[in-house]
């Protein structure tokens, strides 16, 4: 399958099959079951995930439009998680479940915490232990992939699967973010391992809080596109003082200013994109040189332009774009969430200062054009 | 909406064994070449630095070779172009005339003006100056009065042209006069002449900047006697062709680059540690990247034979947005904590006076804004 043939079926089945019915059905609690054998049936859930599992071994470049497609068309499933999960599990050999996966992200301060009872990565009976908060999906996902930060023993890191409905073990209290998808807290004793293994990509420290800053900055851009379409629209339909209000200069300035801010965070979620590791003739064996560099970028620049063209886009829209009916808060909503996720544009843009300082002015510009800061390896909050 | 869209580009091979020439160029030219002269960017002017870019080939490097160029691709005319901008490099003498000038020499009079004139830009010896703007003419450029009336001996020209950047120092201008009436079209009758600065009845008056510096100038034409060969393109035209040429004014790195020095003072006085620096610079560092990608790509719309009008509006509106903040975040991070001999408060006292002029300058933000809506289909 092609990048284009991707980019065609991607928008045939969301534009057919993601109606307002289906999203008011998960508006009330219902998770879009049908709608997720769909996508699963194309074969998108496992785009990454390599030929022996089943998947086709795409390159990021080739799943951008079904990342932008989830934000175009606001669609309530958990697919960027089960993308990356699968292409992790694929490349680290083990075997890629059935239905929608989670991503937990060890992290040492407060978020989680996990006590090995081995530390041999090839013995079994790895056991976690510990508390995830803000976990997207989890309630809706039968399995979690876990990547466990390096340590001095396994100095590239680790990755795991659980089984979240293993219910002596797993304890799951349901949070929800500003688009109502599940944004969970889980709670692990001992939870035993289905499988692990080596992370993959040794060069990533944090695997899924990299990969999933690409995936949310990509969903945002097609956020952020039918946003902008919508509101262009809705100025030129809606008729005050005898004209549309696009007409008015003050109107069309700020429609200009969300179009700045949209094709900043496009070439942004693109080159991360590009710049994100596997598929290709040697999967998984790209040095991930600038992958960290290009995820901050676009989740810093992404997460700006959520916040301005969001405000822009209500601005524009009157007290129209406020009711519920209206489609607009589906998309700003999950806007404001996602700038969220897999960290916020802020605890990116420490990451990337801290690494930029560190390179002082006579680093500054030559990483900038390599697109690596050396600094750059987001060591643990200490 | 198509030409909103910028996709970003990859650069050919060979770009980074050029742009490592390029820094070893600079990195020996302008090794004592201060920070407070560096701040001045694509401002900073010095002849003998512009000869040594042309010596090396890396002015009108994407020319035709009869025009002295080196046939290369836009891409690598950009990899210069930034690696220059990004050091503060002082390309201002010859910046005009290559980077506007030249191409409407080039596009308009191929063979009487271009093959004469444009090989002296390229050695980075020849300098130009726009004549634009006037005493009651910015945005709106077709309210233009200065005019050029048609004589057996040529073309004679009265009026006055104001904020002339580098006119002293320039030994052309490309002036955009009215040459018949208005009419229908408020845009009509306009032309685009060429003025040698030396000619009689031309007369150069400073206007001081609030930097203090000496760069607009007033220049005033009491019967200014103009070749007839030196009507550039065709009598009545000038309005298109003016249009035409603002898109190239708009579309370089320069557009988001010009605050460069004050954001490198600040890594170097920042601490990395202290996450108020790091969440500020960092969102800086997030937006170069990101208007790099999309500067990069404009270039590659160019090497494409793409017309980049829209989208270089964006680049520049967005690039501006970046360029302005950086003062206010030097003074939100660093204001009154720098010693006044610190190279961190000359640079941001220079720069906060500086930035202002950087969303009037080549198309306001309210222009630049009203381009985009077009893109959008408003107007």
């Amino acid at each position: 399958m092609s990048d284009s043939m991707i980019a065609e079926s991607t928008e045939r089945l969301f534009a057919g099959e993601v109606t307002r019915a289906v999203l008011d059905r998960f508006e009330a609690g219902q998770f879009p079951h049908a709608l997720w054998q769909q996508v699963t049936d194309q074969g998108l859930t496992l785009a990454l995930a390599g030929e022996a599992a089943g998947g086709i071994g795409a390159t990021w470049a080739d799943v951008y439009p079904i990342l932008r497609g989830v934000g175009h068309w606001q669609v309530p499933l958990p697919l960027a998680e089960t993308l990356i999960a699968a292409q992790l599990l694929s490349l680290a050999g083990l075997e890629v479940p059935d239905g929608p996966i989670a991503l937990i992200e060890e992290d040492t301060v407060g978020q989680f915490s996990i006590s090995h009872t081995s530390v041999n990565p090839s013995a079994a009976g790895l056991q976690l232990s510990g508390t995830a908060q803000r976990v997207a999906w989890a309630s809706a996902c039968r399995w979690a992939l876990i990547s466990l930060l390096p340590t001095a023993v396994q100095a590239t890191g680790r990755i795991a699967l659980l089984d979240l409905q293993h219910s002596a073990s797993v304890q799951i209290t349901a949070h929800h973010n500003p688009a109502n998808e599940p944004c969970d807290t889980v709670l692990l004793r001992n939870a035993p391992a289905v499988g692990h293994a080596a992370n993959p990509f040794p060069a990533l420290r944090r695997p899924l809080r990299t990969l999933g800053a690409i995936a949310s900055s990509a969903m945002m851009v097609g956020a952020m596109e039918w946003l902008l379409a919508q509101s262009v629209q809705y100025a030129s339909d809606r008729v005050q003082f005898g004209k549309p209000i696009g007409k008015n200069q003050a109107i069309q300035q700020q429609l200009a200013l969300l179009a700045g801010e949209v094709a900043a965070a496009r070439v942004a979620a693109i080159v991360a994109c590009a710049d994100a590791p596997g598929g290709g003739p040697t999967p998984g064996v790209s040095d991930c040189a600038a992958t960290v560099f290009s995820a901050a970028v676009a989740k810093i620049r992404c997460g700006e332009a959520a916040t301005r063209s969001a405000a822009i886009a209500h601005q524009v829209h009157g007290a129209i774009g406020f009711t519920f009916d209206h489609r607009l808060n589906f998309a700003t909503r999950r806007l404001w969430a996602w700038r969220e996720a897999y960290g916020a544009d802020g605890w990116w843009a420490g990451k990337l200062g801290e690494a930029a300082i560190q390179s002082r002015s006579a680093g500054f510009w030559p990483s900038m054009t390599s697109r690596r800061f050396s600094g750059l390896d987001l060591q643990p909050n200490t | 909406m198509q030409a909103l869209t910028i996709d970003p580009c990859t650069l050919p091979p060979g770009c980074e064994a050029l742009r490592a020439e390029v820094r070893a160029f600079l990195a020996d030219t302008l090794r004592d070449y201060p920070a407070t002269l560096r701040v001045r960017n694509w401002s900073g002017n010095s002849p003998e630095f512009s000869a040594k870019l042309g010596a090396r080939g890396w002015i009108g490097m994407t020319w035709p070779q009869r025009y002295g160029g080196q046939g290369r691709s836009p891409l690598e005319r950009y990899v210069v172009l930034e690696e220059l901008l990004s050091a503060g490099a002082p390309v201002g003498a010859h910046w005009v005339a290559e980077r506007q000038s030249a191409l409407l020499l080039m596009r308009l009079s191929p063979e009487l003006l271009a093959p004469r004139i444009v090989p002296g830009i390229a050695l980075g010896e020849t300098y130009f100056c726009i004549g634009m703007s006037e005493p009651d003419s910015g945005s709106d450029l077709a309210s233009i009065r200065t005019r050029a009336v048609r004589t057996d001996a040529g073309w004679v020209i009265n009026g006055r042209k104001v904020w002339t950047s580098g006119a002293h120092r320039t030994h052309y201008m490309i002036a955009l006069v009215r040459t018949g009436t208005q009419g229908e079209q408020r845009q009509a009758g306009l032309s685009q002449l060429l003025v040698d600065m030396t000619t009689p009845g031309l007369t150069i008056r400073p206007i001081l900047s609030q930097l203090g510096e000496h760069d607009f100038n007033e220049v005033t034409f009491d019967d200014v006697l103009v070749p007839h060969a030196h009507l550039i393109g065709v009598e009545g035209d000038g309005w298109a062709q003016v249009a035409g040429e603002l898109a190239f004014e708009r579309s370089g790195p320069e557009r988001y680059l010009s605050s460069t020095q004050l954001l490198l003072e600040m890594l170097d006085t920042a601490d990395p540690h202290e996450n108020r620096h790091a969440v500020a610079l960092g969102r800086i560092a997030a937006s170069y990247a990101s208007l790099r990608q999309m500067s990069m790509g404009v270039s590659g719309m160019l090497a494409r034979g793409e017309n980049p009008a829209v989208a270089a509006a964006l680049v520049k509106d967005q690039g501006a947005l970046v360029e302005q903040a950086m003062p206010d975040i030097a003074h939100d991070l660093f204001g009154g904590l720098a010693a006044p001999d610190s190279s961190l408060a000359q640079v941001l006292s220079y720069t906060a006076r500086a930035v202002p002029s950087f969303s009037l300058r080549g198309g306001t933000r309210e222009i630049l804004r009203g381009i985009i809506a077009k893109g959008l289909g408003l107007r």
